[in-house]
C-alpha cells in the first residue's frame, strides 16, 4: 500500500537515494532538509513514517523525534532515525526520544525497503 | 530508471553537493584555526565531513568515503573536547579536503591512493591510541543454517511501546512470516475496562516457529525493541531430541511448565464463562493441574507444586459436587494460575541467565555525555543559512532567459507598429489601442526579465571564499604574515560572470599577496605593521558591480615598469622617457612583461594581467590600476551586473545602427561647432570645463580615416564615452533611442574584433552593432 513517508536530511544525495528508492517502491516522499523545515512541512498531514538524518544543523534528528513525539498527530507515527557505525550511543539517545528504529549509513537500497517494510508493513 | 542510472544520477548528485560542503570546510576550517575551541565551529566542520562521508558512501565513493573517515575522526575527538585543534592539524586537514576533492573525480581513487595513504598516517599520528574493538567473537559453531529449529519465543513488549512508533503486532507478522508459526497472544495482563490505559501496551505473545533459519535471522526481527522489551527464544533441534536428553532437568521441568501453562490458558476462559456447570472442562483443568504437579515434584520444585495444590483441591471439590463453580472460586483459578505464570517465569529467568538462547536487555552504557553536541546547532551563523533551493538544469535556465530576452526586444516592435497604423494608414485611435496593449505587455516582460535575470544572480561569496585559503597557503609558504579582509560578499552577479571572473581573481589576489606584501621584516623597517592587509570588495555601482582588490604592500614602482618594458622590448626607451607614471603603470597589461624578481611557483611566469584584462574584457568589464610605490596598490574591476539583456543607446552614424551600453555612457550632449577644436591631427571639444578627445563614429569605422579638416554641422549630437583609456566624446549622427538589446556573440571570425561586443537585432528586425567601450578607443 503506498505511504507517505518523509526523509529530512541535509545532504540532498542522500534526500535524492531515499527519495527514488521510495518512490521506486510506490510511495509518496515529503523532503525536508533539517528539523525545522520538518516540522514546517507537516502541516498536519498525514505521514506514515519519517526517515532521518540525526546530525543535522537548526534541529537535529533526537530534538526532531522528540518534537514530533510531542505532536498529537505524530505520537505513534514510525520514526527511523540515519546513523552510522559510530554513533550508538546517538543510536540509545534516539530511542530515548522516541524513534523506533535505524538504518546504518551507508545503506543499499534492499536494506532501506526492509526497514519501512518492518516499522510500517 | 535502472540501478546503473541511478548510480550515475547519485554520483552526479553528490558530486554538486560535495562542492558546496567542501567549499564550506575550506572557510570554516580557517575559521577554526583562530578559534580551536568553538564547540559551534567544530560542529559545522564535523558535520560537513559526516555529511560527505555518509552520502558519498550512499552514492558510491567507497574509497573516498574511507579516507573521509579518518578526518572524520580527528574532528569528532576535537567536538568531544579529547583533543585540541592546532594549525599543523588545519594544514593537514586542509590537504585531505583537497584530496577529498580529487578523489570524486573519475579514476581520481586510483592514482591518489599514495597521497591519501600519507595523510592518513599523519592524521593517525594526532589521534589518541585506540583499542582494537576485538571481533567480538563472531564464530557461532552450532549457528549451522538449513536444519530445521523449533523456537519458542516469549515477547512481551514494553507498556510504553506504542510511544516509539512500533506496532508489536508488525514484530510477530515478521516472525511469522520465518517460518510455520503458532501465535498465542498472552492477554492475562491486561486489566479491567476502567483502568486500561488505550494507549499502553499489556500485551504478550509467544509464538511456536518452526524455520531454517539461522537465530541470528530471528533475533533480527527484534533489532528494534531488543534493548525494553522482554525476550526470550528458546531454540531446539526439529524432531525435539525428546524431553530429557542431553537437556538439564531444569529445562525438561520448563518445557513441561510451558506446556501445561498453554494448556491451561486455553481452558481458563472457558471455565470463567460458565455459568451451567462444566464437568468436562474442570477435569481437563484437574488433569492438566495434577501432572503438572507430578513432574514439578520429580524434579524437585518445591514451590510450583505447593502453589498448585490450592486449585487442585478446589477443583477436586467442584468436580466430587458436580456443582457449577463459584465466582469466588474462578476467581481463585485466575489468580493461581497468574501466580503459577510468574513464578515459571522467575524460574526460567532464573535458569537462563547468562545463557546463549536468552536476548537479555542490553542497558544503555553510561548515559551519554555530551552537552556540546545538543548545545551546538541553534545559531547558524547567517553565511551558512540553507536556502530553501532546487537545482535546476543551466541548460534549462539559459533557454528561460534567451526567451525573457526575445520577449523584450520583440516588444520594440509595438510602438513602431503604432505609429504606422496613426501614420500610413491614418488609424490614429487604433494606435494608441495597440500602445496601450503594449505597454501592457512592456511591464510584463520587464517583470518577467528581472525574475529571470534574479534566478542567475549569485552571490559573489561563492568566488571569494576560496580566497582566504588561498592567502593563508601563501603566507605560510613565504613566511609573511597577512589578513584577508572580504567586503560586500553578497554582492550578486550573473552567474555566467560569477564562474568567468575567479580565473582572474585568483591571479589579482595571489598577485596581491604574493608580490604586494612584504615580509615581516621589510615591513616592520618600514614602519608598517608586520601583518600585511589584503582587502577584496565588491559592491553595487549604478548598473555595475565593482570588485576592488587593494594591498598595503609594496607598490609598483613606475620606473621599473619601464626598465623592464623596454628591456623586453616593448616599447622604445624614447617613448618610456616621455612617459607620465600612470601611462607607466598601464605597461603591466602587456603581455610578456613580469615584475616579479623570481618567478615563483605561486604566481607564475608573466601570463599575468593582460590574460586578466582580456578576460574581463569579454565580460564587457574594465580593469584599472593605481598603486603608490611603499604603499600599495588597488585594482578595480568594473563589470556589468548581468550580460543577456542590457539596456543601450541606440544612435545612428552614416546611416548604420550602433549600440552603445548605458554603462558607458556618461553624457550624451547637443554642442555647438564652436565648441569643438583641432590639434595637429587631432579633435577635441569643451564641455563643461573639461576637454574630451573627439572621434567620429562614421570614421571611425571607416577603412580610410579621414584626416585634416573636418565640415562640423552647426551642432553636434556627441556621446561621451568611458574607455579603458578615460573619457572620450563620440560623434554621431543621430542619437535615435534607449533601447534593450540581447547582445549575440559575433562568430568565430570576428570574435577577436575587440571594439564590438556583438551584434543585436532591433524590435524593427535591423541589426545593430553593440560596441564594447573596453576595446573602443
Amino acid at each position: 500500500m503506498t505511504k507517505t513517508i518523509m526523509i529530512v536530511d541535509d545532504s540532498a544525495t542522500m534526500r535524492q537515494m531515499v527519495r527514488f528508492t521510495l518512490e521506486t517502491a510506490g510511495h509518496q516522499v515529503v523532503e525536508a532538509t533539517d528539523g525545522v523545515d520538518a516540522l514546517a512541512k507537516l502541516n498536519a498531514q498525514k505521514l506514515d513514517l519519517f526517515i532521518t538524518d540525526l546530525n543535522m544543523p537548526n534541529l537535529d534528528g533526537i530534538q526532531l523525534t522528540r518534537q514530533l513525539r510531542a505532536a498529537a498527530p505524530y505520537r505513534f507515527t514510525p520514526i527511523v532515525m540515519l546513523t552510522t557505525e559510530s554513533q550508538q550511543e546517538k543510536k540509545m539517545e534516539g530511542k530515548a526520544a522516541g524513534a523506533t528504529g535505524w538504518i546504518i549509513k551507508p545503506f543499499n537500497m534492499e536494506q532501506l525497503l526492509a526497514v519501512v517494510r518492518r516499522v510500517c508493513p | 530508471m535502472d540501478i546503473a542510472a541511478l548510480q550515475i544520477k547519485m554520483r552526479d548528485a553528490f558530486r554538486v553537493e560535495a562542492a558546496d560542503l567542501l567549499a564550506e570546510l575550506d572557510s570554516s576550517m580557517l575559521e577554526l584555526e583562530s578559534r580551536p575551541q568553538d564547540p559551534d565551529l567544530l560542529n559545522r566542520v564535523f558535520r560537513a565531513i559526516h555529511t560527505i562521508k555518509g552520502s558519498g558512501a550512499t552514492a558510491g565513493f567507497n574509497e573516498m568515503a574511507a579516507f573521509t573517515h579518518h578526518v572524520e575522526e580527528l574532528f569528532d575527538e576535537a567536538r568531544m573536547g579529547r583533543l585540541t585543534i592546532t594549525p599543523e592539524m588545519i594544514d593537514l586537514a586542509l590537504k585531505a579536503k583537497d584530496l577529498i576533492g580529487r578523489l570524486l573525480e573519475p579514476d581520481g581513487a586510483a592514482t591518489l591512493e599514495p597521497a591519501c595513504a600519507q595523510v592518513v598516517e599523519a592524521l593517525a599520528k594526532f589521534l589518541p591510541h585506540k583499542v582494537k574493538p576485538s571481533s567480538n567473537g563472531q564464530a557461532k559453531p552450532g549457528d549451522g543454517p538449513s536444519q530445521r529449529q523449533r523456537h519458542k519465543i516469549f515477547f512481551k513488549p514494553h507498556p510504553q511501546v506504542f510511544f516509539s512508533g512500533t506496532d508489536p503486532v508488525n514484530v510477530v507478522d515478521e516472525l511469522r512470516a520465518l517460518g510455520e508459526a503458532a501465535v498465542t497472544a498472552r492477554v492475562d495482563g491486561v486489566p479491567t475496562l476502567e483502568s486500561l490505559n488505550p494507549e499502553q501496551c499489556y500485551l504478550a505473545w509467544e509464538v511456536n516457529l518452526l524455520s531454517a533459519l539461522p537465530l541470528a535471522k530471528i533475533k533480527e526481527v527484534f533489532l528494534f525493541v531488543e534493548d525494553e522489551s522482554e525476550i526470550r527464544i528458546e531454540s531446539h533441534l526439529e524432531p525435539a531430541s525428546s524431553e530429557a536428553g542431553e537437556a538439564g532437568p531444569l529445562t525438561a521441568f520448563l518445557n513441561i511448565a510451558a506446556q501445561s501453562l498453554e494448556a491451561l490458558s486455553g481452558f481458563l476462559p472457558q471455565l470463567r464463562d460458565a455459568t451451567e456447570p462444566d464437568l468436562r472442562c474442570c477435569k481437563n483443568y484437574l488433569r492438566i493441574l495434577r501432572t503438572f504437579q507430578a513432574a514439578a515434584r520429580h524434579q524437585g520444585q518445591e514451590a510450583p507444586a505447593t502453589l498448585v495444590e490450592e486449585q487442585i483441591q478446589l477443583l477436586e471439590e467442584a468436580v466430587t459436587s458436580q456443582a457449577a463453580l463459584s465466582d469466588e472460586a474462578k476467581c481463585d483459578l485466575a489468580e493461581g494460575y497468574q501466580k503459577l505464570a510468574a513464578l515459571i517465569q522467575s524460574v526460567r529467568e532464573n535458569n537462563q541467565r547468562g545463557s546463549k538462547l536468552a536476548i537479555l536487555p542490553t542497558l544503555p552504557s553510561g548515559a551519554a555525555s555530551q552537552p556540546a553536541a545538543s548545545a551546538a546547532g541553534g545559531s547558524k551563523p547567517p553565511a551558512l543559512r540553507a536556502a530553501a533551493s532546487i537545482r535546476v538544469d543551466q541548460e534549462k535556465l539559459d533557454r528561460l532567459m534567451q526567451s525573457a530576452g526575445e520577449l523584450l526586444v520583440a516588444r520594440n516592435a509595438f510602438p513602431i507598429l503604432a505609429k504606422r497604423l496613426a501614420l500610413e494608414h491614418g488609424l490614429s485611435a487604433m494606435g494608441k489601442e495597440v500602445k496601450d496593449a503594449s505597454n501592457h505587455i512592456s511591464h510584463i516582460a520587464e517583470d518577467l526579465q528581472a525574475a529571470v535575470m534574479s534566478i542567475r544572480m549569485m552571490p559573489i561569496r561563492t568566488v571569494f571564499q576560496r580566497f582566504p585559503r588561498m592567502v593563508r597557503d601563501i603566507c605560510r609558504a613565504q613566511g609573511k604574515e597577512a589578513e584577508l579582509l572580504l567586503e560586500g560578499e553578497d554582492t550578486e552577479l550573473d552567474k555566467t560572470v560569477i564562474e568567468q571572473i575567479a580565473d582572474p581573481l585568483v591571479h589579482l589576489v595571489r598577485n596581491a599577496a604574493d608580490h604586494g606584501i612584504e615580509s615581516p621584516e621589510v615591513r616592520v623597517e618600514a614602519g608598517k605593521p608586520r601583518a600585511g592587509k589584503v582587502t577584496l570588495k565588491a559592491y553595487n555601482k549604478e548598473n555595475n558591480v565593482v570588485i576592488e582588490i587593494l594591498d598595503d604592500g609594496a607598490g609598483m614602482d613606475p620606473a621599473r615598469l619601464k626598465a623592464k618594458a623596454v628591456e623586453k622590448g616593448l616599447i622604445t626607451p624614447g617613448a618610456a622617457e616621455a612617459m607620465n607614471d600612470r601611462a607607466a603603470l598601464e605597461l603591466i597589461f602587456l603581455p610578456g612583461l613580469t615584475t616579479a624578481e623570481a618567478v615563483t611557483d605561486i604566481s607564475g611566469r608573466g601570463v599575468g594581467m593582460d590574460v586578466v584584462r582580456s578576460n574581463i574584457r569579454q565580460l564587457q568589464g574594465t580593469t584599472t590600476l593605481e598603486s603608490r610605490l611603499g604603499s600599495g596598490s588597488r585594482i578595480t574591476i568594473t563589470l556589468p551586473a548581468s550580460l543577456m539583456v542590457s539596456k543601450g543607446i541606440l544612435v545612428e552614424a552614416n546611416g548604420e545602427a550602433y549600440v552603445f551600453p548605458i554603462a558607458s555612457v556618461v553624457q550624451m550632449v547637443r554642442l555647438p561647432r564652436q565648441q569643438l577644436h583641432r590639434h595637429e591631427q587631432a579633435h577635441f571639444a569643451t564641455f563643461r570645463n573639461e576637454v574630451y578627445p573627439l572621434l567620429r563614429l562614421a570614421d571611425h569605422f571607416a577603412i580610410k580615416a579621414q584626416s585634416g579638416e573636418i565640415a562640423w554641422p552647426e551642432e553636434v549630437a556627441m556621446a561621451i564615452i568611458q574607455t579603458n583609456q578615460g573619457r572620450v566624446g563620440v560623434v554621431v549622427d543621430r542619437f535615435v533611442s534607449d533601447v534593450e538589446v540581447i547582445v549575440k556573440p559575433l562568430g568565430r571570425d570576428f570574435a577577436n574584433i575587440a571594439a564590438f561586443q556583438g551584434a543585436t537585432i532591433m524590435g524593427d528586425g535591423r541589426v545593430a552593432l553593440v560596441i564594447n567601450p573596453a576595446g573602443f578607443v
